[in-house]
């Protein structure tokens, strides 16, 4: 009996070791749109596999943590990831490297927006003191831009904790979810990824005669594509720069578009260290 | 002048009298706690919102899904394998509940985990797969079924059995004595359980599982309502028709079937099972023998004693606003009242308040009262008590009014009231533990509860933590379970054993 345990638990074991060398999985949750991922990502996943000559496929995950246990475990070895998760899944998995963000990930923003009710100015050049005491809602818990970099900026302005400068402090989940909720008056402050902001505006899905940006954060690193220490040992001597050479490469706007991002440029670990820093500053990392 | 006064209304030792009592010391509790629930209403301007969310399910969009058939195929399928597990697991369990304290508590503590936090758990080992799905529907119930199918069996009644020649073994005098006699109540609970995996099916998605809650939560988060309409008339469509699709005959081709939607299956790695359940789950501290370390480990758990109090105060609200709902709803779906316009909108009322996850509920009321408890309460009070009335409302159709000359509010005041409250209380009390359950689930919304520290530390990847503060869910829970248990009506039987 014990054998057959034995000789279970070892087929079990040796089970995806066998099965990864022939397919690359990746998987990438996008700041906005998350219709439809697995259609729109399949066409990424079949310019890396022409490219790559491997097999490549596509994961869906709904939640950042979700993608960052799965990269840990090995279900996905290559993965889009936010600033506060890329750097997550780095410290758990050694040896892995950021290879690309965004063109737009090199300087990114968050905005602080806020509906027209509470009488703040719009486009100040600090924090306004009139945050005191309003009702402020952060995007995800683990978002860079919707939660980590804003409570960064907020101590730093204001020197205490989100939760004793407002009068109430709630995460809406999602960027798209804190402009209807500012839009609408339930929270009086929000912080929101800029592309996501932009996009709606451009959409006209916003009401901009209810809800301004009051404030644009300094630029901080943002998304990138990280990969597993072990991708070379498994799929081949350089093959992680193979792989960042084909993100790099990637012109296709209707590949792009699912991210959005107006292309990919080269980027390391040590781009990230200040979100690193901020992590572990907030307790959001240890 | 109290000595010599008549006695109260609420007077007297009949059983009647002691549920009025109790019920009304239980809205008093309430009504004295209420000042210390964060109830503030914010006005402001939710109607544009508003009104596209209404547009969405008033108008959806049915072309924009992707592969509805699909998710709704495996949302079946959890439901019906993780149900099947679940039985599988329950029943041999069931049969030493009571002679067993280990499997009774065992059984409390996997009941007092809320489904979504189990697939949390297997999500770290298993990923996004079939396992996971199966698992975090089998394990709780396993526990339920446990409990359920012991309290039924217990109720077997014994003539059959005593007239059994002497020497008849116990298998066959369990196979041929007993379990034909509580056969049906059996199978009626499994039944209702089902229904219960479907909702909890669509809300495996909410974590990544890519049954139908997985779209709706996408659609509905990122506000393209049209879309989220059309999954929700879809879910309300699945749910209203089970007696249609799970016929008994139907059910072995389904559930062959739906092994082919199932997966994919994952390669179930020992090293991460072992590494997730050896040292994941366990403070680091605890593992290396730090004893300093583990003092600042405590430390930097989040606060216990707002949450838990935050946790026991809208399990209260809600269960006391499940009871109102329940009373004013329960006539809409049932035989005595109206005509039969009135019962299919009553009906039809009762499954959309039922089904619509209550994280949705929520989120509807939040724009509409603005942050606080308030918008997580009528969420959890209407959901459960839409429940309860469903149920109560079957109790009803099965009592025969002996006064036919009542007026409809006489009927409800006098002849089937008194009959039906008694289970309905039962079923109330019953029901606490899953809304202690479900205010944790509300937590992702903002009210610091448990569920929401649970929420953040699965998030933040530290998962001793979240380990951690899901155990002390757990005993609060079996407290809860406990105290609900000594305060239920024990006067009545419980003949509908779907009341739970």
């Amino acid at each position: 009996m014990r054998r057959l345990f034995a000789t279970a638990l070892m087929l079990l074991g040796l089970a995806p070791a066998a099965q990864a060398q022939e397919t690359f999985r990746f998987t990438a949750i996008p700041d906005e749109d998350q219709s439809r991922l697995v259609e729109r990502f399949q066409k990424v996943a079949d310019y890396l596999s022409d490219t790559l000559d491997v097999e490549v496929e596509y994961v869906p995950v709904k939640s950042y943590s979700a993608a960052v246990s799965a990269f840990r475990n090995d279900q996905v070895q290559l993965a889009w990831f936010g600033g506060l998760s890329g750097v997550q899944a780095r410290r758990l998995v050694p040896g892995s490297r950021a290879l690309a963000q965004g063109v737009e990930d090199a300087a990114f923003h968050s905005y602080f927006i806020a509906n027209t009710d509470t009488g703040i100015d719009p486009h100040q050049e600090r924090m306004p003191d009139a945050f005191a005491g309003k009702s402020f809602t952060f995007g995800a818990k683990t978002s860079t831009s919707g939660r980590l970099m804003p409570e960064y900026y907020l101590r730093e302005r204001f020197d205490e904790a989100p939760e004793a400068l407002f009068s109430r402090v709630g995460f809406s989940g999602d960027h798209t979810r804190t402009i209807a909720l500012v839009e609408s008056g339930t929270y009086d402050v929000g912080a929101v990824n800029y592309t996501v902001w932009d996009a709606a505006v451009a959409d006209g899905r916003v009401d901009t005669d209810k809800v301004k940006v009051i404030w644009e954060t300094p630029a901080y690193p943002d998304y990138q594509w990280t990969i597993r220490g072990d991708a070379d040992a498994r799929f081949g001597d350089g093959f992680t720069d193979r792989v960042r050479q084909a993100l790099l490469d990637m012109e296709a706007p209707e590949l792009l578009e699912s991210f959005p991002r107006q292309g990919f440029i080269p980027v390391d670990n040590d781009a990230y260290a200040p979100i690193e820093a901020v992590g572990e500053d907030l307790g959001l990392l240890r | 002048m109290a000595e010599s006064a008549a006695p109260g209304i609420l007077r007297g030792d009949s059983p009647g009298l002691r549920l009025a009592r109790r019920s009304l010391a239980l809205i008093a509790l309430c009504a004295v706690l209420l000042p210390f629930a964060d109830l503030a209403v914010v006005a402001h301007d939710p109607w544009a919102e508003l009104g596209r969310m209404a547009a969405g399910l008033a108008l959806p969009h049915w072309r924009e899904l992707s592969s509805p058939l699909h998710a709704i195929g495996l949302t079946v399928s959890v439901a019906l394998w993780g149900t099947l597990l679940g039985v599988l697991l329950g029943f041999p369990l069931a049969l030493v509940f009571f002679r067993s304290r280990l499997v009774r508590a065992g059984c409390a503590f996997v009941r007092a985990i809320h489904e979504l936090f189990w697939a949390l758990l297997f999500l770290q080992v298993f990923g996004l797969s079939a396992v996971t799905a199966l698992a975090a529907l089998a394990v709780p119930y396993a526990g339920i079924f446990a409990k359920v199918y012991a309290e039924i069996l217990e109720q077997t009644p014994a003539a059959a059995a005593d007239s059994l020649p002497p020497g008849v073994g116990r298998l066959s005098r369990f196979v041929y004595a007993e379990l034909p006699l509580v056969w049906e109540r059996l199978a009626a609970y499994t039944r209702y359980r089902f229904e219960c995996s479907l909702r909890a099916s669509v809300l495996l998605g909410f974590v990544g599982l890519p049954t139908l809650g997985f779209h709706l939560e996408s659609a509905f988060r990122e506000g393209h309502y049209h879309e989220a309409g059309a999954l929700l008339w879809l879910f309300y469509l699945l749910i209203g028709s089970i007696g249609l699709w799970a016929h008994r005959r139907l059910l072995p081709l389904l559930a062959l079937g739906c092994l082919f939607l199932l997966g994919p299956w994952p390669d179930v790695d020992a090293g991460l099972l072992w590494r997730f359940v050896s040292h994941d789950l366990w403070p680091a501290p605890l593992l290396n023998g730090d004893p300093a370390g583990l003092v600042a480990w405590l430390g930097a758990i989040p606060d216990l004693g707002p949450a838990i109090g935050n946790t026991l105060l809208l399990g209260l609200m809600g269960t006391v606003g499940a009871l109102v709902i329940a009373l004013l709803l329960w006539p809409l779906a049932s035989r005595h009242f109206g005509n039969r316009a009135s019962r299919l909108g009553g009906s039809a009322l009762l499954i959309g308040l039922r089904s619509t996850p209550e994280l949705m509920l929520a989120f509807i009321f939040l724009l509409l009262l603005g942050p606080s408890m308030l918008p997580a309460w009528l969420a959890l009070a209407l959901h459960n008590g839409a429940l309860i009335a469903f149920l109560a409302a079957r109790h009803a159709d099965g009592v025969e009014p002996g006064m036919p000359d009542l007026t409809a509010s006489g009927r409800y005041a006098y002849e089937l009231l008194p009959r039906i409250y008694p289970g309905l209380l039962a079923l109330l009390f019953y029901r606490a533990e899953v809304i202690i359950r479900e205010t944790a689930l509300l937590g992702m919304l903002g009210v610091a509860t448990l569920g929401f520290h649970i929420d953040s530390s699965f998030q933040y990847l530290m998962f001793d933590q979240a380990f951690f503060l899901l155990l002390v869910t757990a005993g609060l829970n079996i407290v809860v379970d406990a105290v609900a248990r000594r305060y239920r009506p024990r006067e009545v039987v419980m003949d509908d054993p779907c009341s739970r």
